[in-house]
């Protein structure tokens, strides 16, 4: 009888094949057993590599049969953003421009993922490029959400999400630059973080913004995401803007309670106009209880963020109008076979390659870098930059961990938002000053309405993600949600 | 010839000319951003990595020693440090720009000011002025393919080789202070001397890792305004600079003179056809969308950080002539071109070192600016790769300063050293050359020579002093050539005048 991994956390499946209790090999047959059940609905994945995944198990296996200590993430299966190179495998971006692109070369976290012992499982969907917050800008068809399928599981990390809530994968890496892995990760359920800028390494990850792309873990407990982050974490030589800090366990402080901790709700942010009221109310729910257990809850405002969005739609096409300009059809990547010559060969190579929402952010980034609008707009963001991260010092002065919604609202429905861009980019509103400020951040299921899960947001200073850690473990305990959604309990 | 009539075109026409200048960091052991190796040539896409090919991921790494590299050219060319600068991406497509933005600097360069004092000959020098000195990463290189001379006018197809892609590229781009195609030519040379001089470059103008780009107007005189500019580009040694500087300067003033104007554009140096022509490659008016590269971090330096580098600084080239000229009582064109060779310039001072230190140095400078350089010249050599090391030199000038030898002997046995490649002593010893300074043996040989030309002997005696070059070749024949002359003259003088 095949494993369930919805049931298995990481910790259970390293010292599990440890213990001799079952193999690493199991673990890749009970993934590809939900794959076969679930998959054709859910569409988490643009690429499965069970042949990578056997390899890796066949390793574990025979560390475990020669009594060897297992690494901690030993046998665990994962699934990683089709934006992270891993050799053996396309790397695409979900894009047509990349659509047969081979890596040939390991993503800096995917490498130390590996190194802990995972297994790699596929490369998930996800919005082209990670322009969106749905995963319907697939150039392969939408990611479907495993607690509605007619409802979107978020983006641009969408597939991500899924399979870790479809108990697809136990584990998953996704890539936030404006809210990319918390979004999702409220709308399946799942434990989303985005770690401070800086602490993992960005190097193999096809940039999108370099200045507010991280990679971060999606897991169904906050002990998994702290041993994920234990893995990704420290200083890279090859990403310039990658951080030196002493290795640390981010597991270790997790169940010290709240006790003390200064806790700041983001008033303003909680009143914008769009937030569901049900969404609201599960959050300041949230906060109570975190305040029975000894935090010392407050309210704070942080007037900036009202700007982050305009400032994030001008700095985030403004880097990616630049990052995407190497997919120009001449070493690799889609390629029109009759040009007439280079100039052609660019831009028919681009139209064809990219899809509509690519074009539309290179063009906005384009605009705004262009001479005589450079201090109107991305000087003019900049400045706006600057002006949230003092919120956010000022804030934190006060507080040791603020709190938003993940999202305003549960889990759309596939199309309802497809056709007005504006109305999708407000999905972010209160993950996209993270992403500017630089902080960490991550996203816990603390209800469900209607049957879909609700994530709250907490917020840290710069490399604080031990004590976000010790707050969503906490809201974990006194949570009643339950991350297994009826589509993979029913067994289909 | 457009050439010849510079002069006249210049005294109705002031040129103004601004230098920019490509410089490759090849003596690093790596690209400016990644680990590959830097070299010249080499099989087509070997040297390459997902970095300096712009894979899908990639990130840029900066290199610390092509900082202090750049940063040290700065020093020695009097500029100001950034206190703090930082990366731009210049955003444009081509296809040798893997990325298709070049990680390059914009309005935070690491040095900005400075300045070159020209040196020309005998009239006063000239400052050129430095505008700024910035650190970016080269591009790949095209070979068109099926066009003439590889250019891509009629070409069926290109290829590009990125080997080359990610060299650290140095520009210095120079106030346009310069007015004569011959300041131009010295500027960079004296640029050159000085980077070779700091080890930060090969400056091999014809592999290209010295590029020089010139903008071009002219002027009448007194008018203050700048005339329409051109971009020369395609100059590969400091003779093509020359010369198209001086096509370029002659053209403009002629469009001009016809009632014409100059076109604002980019023209390209033909050294086979000695002209420039319009580069009539579509141009697209170029905005680079500048912005900081959000790949690093910006770079902050301290005052120890940057004194350090000063402290690290190599004796330079101005410093070093004056050196010359002082401590070796050299003249000034002696010092200038000793201290223009960084190979023979350490020649010099190991040979002087040798002789028995800087009294030597007058008489070495003469054999390593003569004999010795005409050696070099005639065998293509390296002063280093001479069989006639400094140590052997040095010991051929000390024989003829004790009069072991004459000047004229020594000569011969230059050339031997340079055939058989052994000491000058062996060579003395082996063809018997020794110098007879044997004051008796002279006064013999000169007794006999007298008596023998008693007619000679009166004439001289009666004014024709001129005969003593008579007398002292008759003296040196029946010596075989090795009497002191010195000696023979003085004996010669001494007896006639009696």
């Amino acid at each position: 009888m095949t494993a369930d991994l919805s049931l298995l956390t990481a910790r259970e499946i390293r010292d599990g094949i440890e213990a001799r209790d079952f193999t690493a090999t199991e673990m890749v047959e009970a993934s590809l057993s939900r794959v076969s059940t679930v998959e054709g609905d859910v569409h988490a994945f643009n690429q499965i590599t069970p042949g990578l995944a056997f390899a890796a198990a066949a390793r574990i296996d025979a560390m475990a049969d020669a009594g060897e200590p297992l690494p901690p993430l030993a046998g665990v299966p994962t699934a990683f953003k089709d934006n992270m190179n891993l050799r053996g495998t396309n790397t695409t971006c979900s894009s047509r421009i990349l659509q047969d692109y081979e890596s040939v070369y390991d993503c800096t976290a995917v490498r130390r993922m590996l190194a802990a012992g995972v297994l790699p499982v596929g490369k998930c969907n996800m919005d082209e490029f990670a322009f969106g917050s749905s995963t319907e800008n697939s150039a392969f068809g939408p990611t479907h959400n495993p607690w509605d399928l007619d409802r979107v599981p978020g983006g641009s990390s969408g597939g991500s999400a899924a399979a870790v809530s479809a108990g697809m994968a136990v584990l998953s890496l996704g890539s936030d630059t404006g809210g990319s892995i918390r979004q999702p990760g409220a709308l399946t359920g799942t434990v989303a973080m985005k770690p401070t800028y800086g602490r993992v390494s960005r190097f193999g990850i096809v940039a999108f913004a370099s200045s507010l792309d991280q990679i971060g873990p999606f897991s169904k407990t906050v002990d998994e995401c702290g041993l994920a982050l234990n893995a990704i974490c420290g200083k890279d030589m090859l990403d310039a803007t990658s951080v030196d800090l002493p290795d640390e366990d981010f597991t270790s402080g997790m169940r010290e309670g709240v006790q003390g901790l200064r806790i700041g709700v983001v008033r303003d942010l909680l009143e914008l106009e769009g937030c569901d009221p049900r969404v609201r109310d599960a959050v300041r729910a949230t906060v109570e209880g975190l305040e029975h257990m000894g935090a010392l809850v407050g309210e704070v405002d942080l007037p900036s963020c009202q700007y982050g969005m305009p400032a994030y739609y001008i700095i985030g096409p403004a880097e990616a109008s630049s990052n995407l300009a190497r997919f120009d059809g001449i070493r690799y990547g889609h390629r029109v076979p009759d040009a007439e010559d280079v100039m052609d060969l660019y831009l028919r190579s681009r139209a064809e390659g990219f899809g509509p929402e690519s074009i539309r952010r290179i063009m906005l980034g384009t605009y705004a870098l262009s001479a005589g609008y450079y201090d109107a707009y991305y000087g003019q963001a900049q400045k706006v930059r600057t002006l949230i991260i003092r919120d956010f010092e000022r804030a934190f002065a006060d507080y040791d961990v603020l709190v938003t919604p993940t999202t305003p609202t549960t889990a759309f429905k596939l199309g309802e938002k497809a056709a007005d861009p504006v109305s999708m980019y407000l999905s972010d509103v209160f993950t996209i000053p993270v992403n500017l400020a630089g902080i960490p951040a991550v996203s816990v299921p603390c209800a469900s309405i209607d049957g879909l899960p609700v994530g709250i947001q907490l917020m840290g200073a710069h490399f604080n993600e031990s004590t976000l850690l010790r707050v969503g473990y906490a809201i974990e305990s006194m949570s009643d949600f339950d991350p297994v959604p009826p589509l993979v309990k029913t067994g289909v | 010839m457009s050439k010849d009539r510079l002069p006249e075109v210049l005294e109705k026409w002031e040129a103004v000319i601004g230098l920019e200048i490509h410089t490759e960091l090849t003596t690093l052991n790596t690209k400016m951003f990644c680990g590959c190796p830097v070299a010249f040539g080499g099989e087509p896409n070997t040297r390459v990595c997902p970095v300096c090919l712009g894979l899908p991921g990639a990130l840029p790494v900066p290199n610390a020693r092509a900082i202090e590299s750049t940063i040290l050219a700065g020093l020695a060319l009097e500029c100001d440090i950034s206190s703090w600068s930082q990366f731009h991406r210049k955003n444009y497509f081509y296809p040798d720009m893997p990325k298709d933005y070049q990680i390059s600097q914009y309005d935070r360069p690491f040095c900005v000011g400075g300045h070159v004092d020209v040196e020309m000959d005998g009239a006063e020098s000239v400052r050129i002025g430095i505008t700024r000195i910035h650190l970016e990463e080269d591009t790949g290189k095209m070979v068109h393919v099926g066009g003439s001379e590889g250019r891509i006018a009629g070409a069926t197809h290109s290829l590009v080789d990125f080997n080359r892609a990610g060299t650290a590229l140095m520009e210095l781009v120079s106030e346009p202070d310069i007015r004569t195609p011959e300041q131009a030519r010295r500027f960079a040379s004296q640029l050159r001397l000085v980077f070779l001089t700091l080890g930060v470059s090969d400056c091999n103008m014809e592999e290209g890792s010295m590029r020089v780009d010139a903008n071009v107007s002219v002027r009448p005189h007194g008018q203050a305004e700048f005339g329409a500019k051109a971009e020369v580009k395609n100059m590969n040694s400091f003779k093509a600079l020359h010369d198209a500087l001086s096509y370029e300067i002659v053209r403009q003033a002629d469009e001009l003179e016809a009632g014409g104007t100059v076109a604002q554009e980019t023209r390209h140096w033909d050294a086979g056809k000695k002209r420039t022509s319009s580069l009539r490659s579509k141009e697209f008016a170029h905005d680079y969308r500048y912005f900081p590269e959000p790949d690093m971090v910006p770079f902050t330096f301290d005052d120890d950080f940057i004194e350090g580098l000063r402290a690290s600084l190599p004796e330079l080239p101005d410093a070093r002539r004056a050196r010359y000229a002082r401590a070796y009582a050299l003249p000034g064109n002696d010092a200038s071109v000793l201290s223009s060779d960084l190979g023979l310039g350490a020649y010099f001072e190991e040979a002087v070192e040798a002789a028995g230190g800087p009294e030597m140095g007058k008489a070495v400078a003469n054999w390593v600016l003569g004999d010795f350089s005409a050696h070099l010249n005639a065998e293509a050599l390296l002063p280093a790769d001479s069989s006639v090391t400094p140590r052997k030199l040095a010991r051929l000038v000390q024989l003829v300063g004790d009069g072991t030898i004459s000047g004229k002997q020594a000569k011969a046995v230059f050339a031997e050293m340079v055939a058989t490649g052994e000491k000058p002593r062996q060579i003395i010893e082996r063809l018997g050359m020794q110098q007879v300074s044997d004051s008796g043996a002279i006064e013999a040989v000169v007794d006999r020579v007298l008596a023998a030309n008693p007619e000679e002997v009166e004439g001289y005696r009666a004014g024709k002093t001129g005969l003593i070059g008579f007398f002292v070749g008759a003296v040196m024949r029946e010596m075989g050539g090795q009497g002191n002359p010195a000696m023979v003259n003085e004996v010669l003088k001494a007896r006639l005048g009696g």
